[in-house]
């Protein structure tokens, strides 16, 4: 009898060329080189995933009257598809058109702003957000931060920013024993109003984005009755948050493995039942607005908070920051970046403001991770790079032209 | 009529351009001069050698079972790596108990292969005046053959096992290996007066028995420059240079303390580390942890243009070395008119005395070198000019004569 609020992620990065020592000081792109690495893997996998799971949730929005899901969709993936499959973005706009589709907002280049600058932040969640209002007269009102990257502290970021709520983790060591299919809010808003928050139901997400093909689960193959008994044990007033990457569909887990078939039966035979219910944020946040506006007081109680002082995420076993920030390879390069940004907005060099920008983006500190155990299989799985050490090495070679860039650049000026 | 020793049976490991440092570019220097003082050459090496050298006879010594991997143009394992890090040194005098120790591992398999492998070839050949056998590697060879056909040979230390393993951890089959095969030949040829001390005071060599042959270096042809494209990279920053294997016998962490300490006074310099070795990862931490990313670059193991285009654009070249028996790469960049800055403890000051000799440990006086060398055009040109003179005589002419003559006077068993 639940609400399920079905949210997917799309993501690409500007990963690095060959960009070399030998390059340093030239005009050379440090994203593009001859392979043209970026395009061959967004049209790869645009024919795996973006181009099916888009046609079929089409499908099932018009098949399905009560059907609905939110995306949420960074600067760069929608730069990168305009370049290399604009056909992506044709049928994103035919489906937000629907009026069925919720679109998040978030940092326009998908980077950890919100843990190094306020400033830098707000520029790039602007940024996404016009791009949103630009390319499909939407105007988001919930906002997604990075990986799910959450704390108290970006928290009152977001609510400065007049966002209607927000979505991350759950997780345990600030949940407690309560449960995740309730609305919480942030904590403790000193200044701004509480934000309410969605936290992302991670098993049932997860028995689909990882799961769904593992041979060595003790579920495989997992069928649509087993996924619906599992979903259907929560009650009406519970909403079970399914947070994943796009990518899921079609690409993390392959056609073959019948990921499509499965999404579609369990969206048909979900909305069989009158009880059960597809939402997005907003439609939560809105019935959640008028309940407490109704109270004389706006009193949230302790139970209702959700305190995470130290910053959580969606990645990994341990849902934290180390995925991003959990070696000095991954720290110094981070410190490196954010040190320009005075430098940078007095430039005003629309040139090298992308270029900084697109290096801001969390993968690059992604596939710099050097933690052992089975998440690093996963780092390499998604990583362009035949090691973390590549990763670091490429990046401070670029940083470094970037560098330059900027003092020759300050020093040009009167 | 005085008998001359023409036949030369050379046992080589590794030529260019497959060489993984200066062994390889050593005897083909070497090799090229005696062959124009009309010697005759016959050079093996344990893998096939594409290019054809037309001044010698390349014999191709290699069991196919070592290339199982399908790399078959480079030697079967890196001999310089420090593959076999033995248990330390009890006692700090070598004795000739003490490295009685018998060939077990993979290493050593492979080395009394190659043994063998070349006493195939060599008893083949129907005139050899005498043996010429270069460092660890070939001395098993060398002493085999030499027993076979009643030849002498010389055996030529381009470095030690101490040399590359300066805490006295290196591996005690080839510093026995080194040894015997010392002990064993007629004459012994070291590459300095530095590495003929360490011969004499940690291997107890008869000094007598050796002597001192410096490395060379060949001009550079006009070919060569013609190919480096201009204009050069980071043509506005100063630029500082290490090349070197990355292992503790090099000193690259001497040169990230020095890049430490320079930044402070000019922040824009780079510095750019170019090899590869066994502690590759942990220099990329230590920059890391130094704050140091952006500044240290780090190429990669380079050759051919690129080493020629790094050691062109260099403002400062600096070896570190806590031990190098010669250092060829200071001469190749001296001869790039870039200043040299070299350790103490490296041959190479020995014909090139216009480079800057310091203690590898002494930061502060590198650091100030560095300073004015970047700050005082006119005292970095002085420097190159004279280091310039010196490389005059260090020609592979002069080594190959010095050769010819010990050649001689070993055949004639004097």
């Amino acid at each position: 009898m639940p609400q399920v609020c079905l949210y997917l992620q799309l993501h690409q990065p500007w990963r690095l060329g060959t960009f070399s020592i030998f390059d340093l000081g030239s005009e050379s792109s440090y994203f593009e080189d001859t392979t043209q690495h970026n395009k061959e893997i967004f049209r790869k996998v645009a024919k795996k995933s973006y181009l099916p799971m888009l046609t079929l949730l089409e499908k099932l929005l018009k098949a399905e009257p009560r059907f609905t899901f939110t995306l949420s969709l960074s600067g760069v993936f929608v730069d990168q598809a305009l370049a290399f499959e604009p056909e992506v973005i044709e049928i994103l706009k035919r489906l937000v058109k629907t009026g069925r589709v919720e679109l998040l907002a978030e940092t326009y280049y998908h980077s950890l702003a919100a843990l190094y600058s306020p400033e830098e932040f707000e520029a790039q969640v602007k940024k996404q957000l016009k791009l949103m209002k630009e390319l499909f007269d939407y105007t988001p009102r919930v906002f997604r931060n990075t990986e799910l990257i959450y704390s108290n502290q970006v928290a009152e970021l977001v609510s400065k920013m007049g966002f209607a709520g927000m979505l991350t983790e759950a997780v345990d060591r600030y949940l407690g024993g309560r449960p995740k299919t309730r609305v919480y809010y942030s904590y403790p808003a000193t200044q701004s109003a509480p934000l309410p928050l969605l936290l992302k139901h991670a098993q049932l997400s997860d028995d689909v984005a990882f799961r769904f093909s593992d041979r060595n689960w003790d579920w495989y193959p997992l069928t649509v009755e087993r996924y619906l008994e599992w979903v259907e044990v929560y009650g009406e007033d519970e909403i079970i948050n399914l947070f994943m990457d796009f990518e899921t569909f079609g690409e993390h887990q392959w056609e073959d493995t019948g990921i499509f078939e499965f999404w579609a039966e369990f969206v048909h035979r979900f909305s069989q039942k009158p009880w059960n219910t597809f939402v997005t944020p907003t439609q939560v946040f809105e019935a959640i607005n008028l309940e407490t506006s109704a109270k004389a007081t706006q009193q949230i109680s302790d139970t209702d908070r959700y305190n995470v002082p130290d910053p959580i995420s969606w990645a990994d076993v341990d849902r934290d920051l180390t995925a991003w920030r959990g070696n000095q390879l991954q720290l110094d390069t981070l410190e490196k970046i954010y040190a320009l940004e005075e430098q940078l907005y007095k430039l005003k060099d629309k040139k090298i403001l992308e270029n900084w920008r697109r290096l801001q983006t969390s993968d690059h500190f992604y596939y710099m991770c050097t933690k052992w155990s089975a998440d690093g299989d996963v780092h390499a799985y998604f990583s362009p790079y035949s090691s973390p050490y590549e990763a670091y090495r490429r990046f401070s070679v670029v940083l470094a032209d970037l560098q330059g860039k900027i003092n020759e650049s300050a020093l040009s000026r009167p | 009529m005085i008998q001359r020793a023409s036949n030369i049976f050379m046992i080589g490991w590794e030529y260019p351009p497959h060489n993984s440092g200066g062994l390889g570019v050593a005897c083909e220097g070497m090799t090229q001069s005696l062959a124009d003082l009309n010697t005759n050459i016959y050079f093996t090496l344990p893998y096939h050698l594409q290019m054809q050298a037309s001044h010698m006879q390349v014999l191709e010594c290699s069991d196919p079972a070592w290339f199982a991997d399908g790399q078959t143009g480079a030697p079967p394992f890196s001999a310089y790596a420090a593959a076999v890090q033995s248990k330390p040194f009890a006692t700090k005098e070598l004795s000739v108990e003490s490295l009685s120790v018998l060939p077990s591992s993979e290493l050593e398999n492979k080395v009394d292969k190659y043994a063998n492998l070349v006493t195939n070839a060599g008893q083949k050949i129907a005139k050899v005046d005498l043996i010429h056998a270069h460092d660890w590697m070939s001395f098993p060879a060398a002493l085999k053959l030499s027993q076979k056909i009643r030849k002498p040979f010389i055996a030529h230390i381009h470095s030690t096992e101490l040399d590359r393993i300066p805490n006295g951890s290196g591996s005690q089959y080839i510093m026995n290996t080194e040894y015997e095969g010392m002990m064993h030949a007629t004459r012994v040829v070291a590459v300095s007066y530095y590495t003929k001390n360490i011969l004499v005071e940690k291997y107890g060599i008869n000094p007598e028995k050796i002597d001192v042959v410096h490395n060379g270096i060949m001009p550079l042809g006009l070919s060569q420059d013609l190919q480096i494209p201009e204009p050069s990279f980071a043509a506005k920053r100063p630029v500082v240079v290490f090349m070197g294997r990355l292992t503790m016998q090099k000193g690259a962490e001497y040169f990230l303390a020095l890049a430490s300490q320079v930044l402070k006074q000019i922040p824009e310099a780079l510095f750019i580390v170019a090899g590869d070795g066994d502690m590759y990862h942990e220099l990329l931490f230590k920059t890391a942890d130094k704050h140091l990313s952006a500044s240290v670059l780090f190429s990669g193991f380079v050759r051919d243009t690129q080493r020629a285009r790094l050691l062109n654009r260099a403002d400062v070249f600096v070896m570190p070395s806590l031990s190098e028996p010669f250092g060829l790469v200071a001469l190749e960049a001296a001869q790039r008119k870039t200043p040299v800055i070299v350790s103490k403890n490296a041959g190479v000051s020995e014909v090139m005395p216009s480079s800057i000799s310091l203690d590898f440990w002494d930061i502060e006086k590198m650091t100030a070198e560095i300073v004015k060398l970047v700050g005082k055009p006119k005292y970095s040109s002085q420097v190159v000019s004279s280091q310039l003179s010196d490389l005059e005589l260090a020609s592979w002419e002069t080594a190959a004569r010095k050769l010819r003559t010990i050649y001689n006077k070993t055949f004639m068993g004097t």
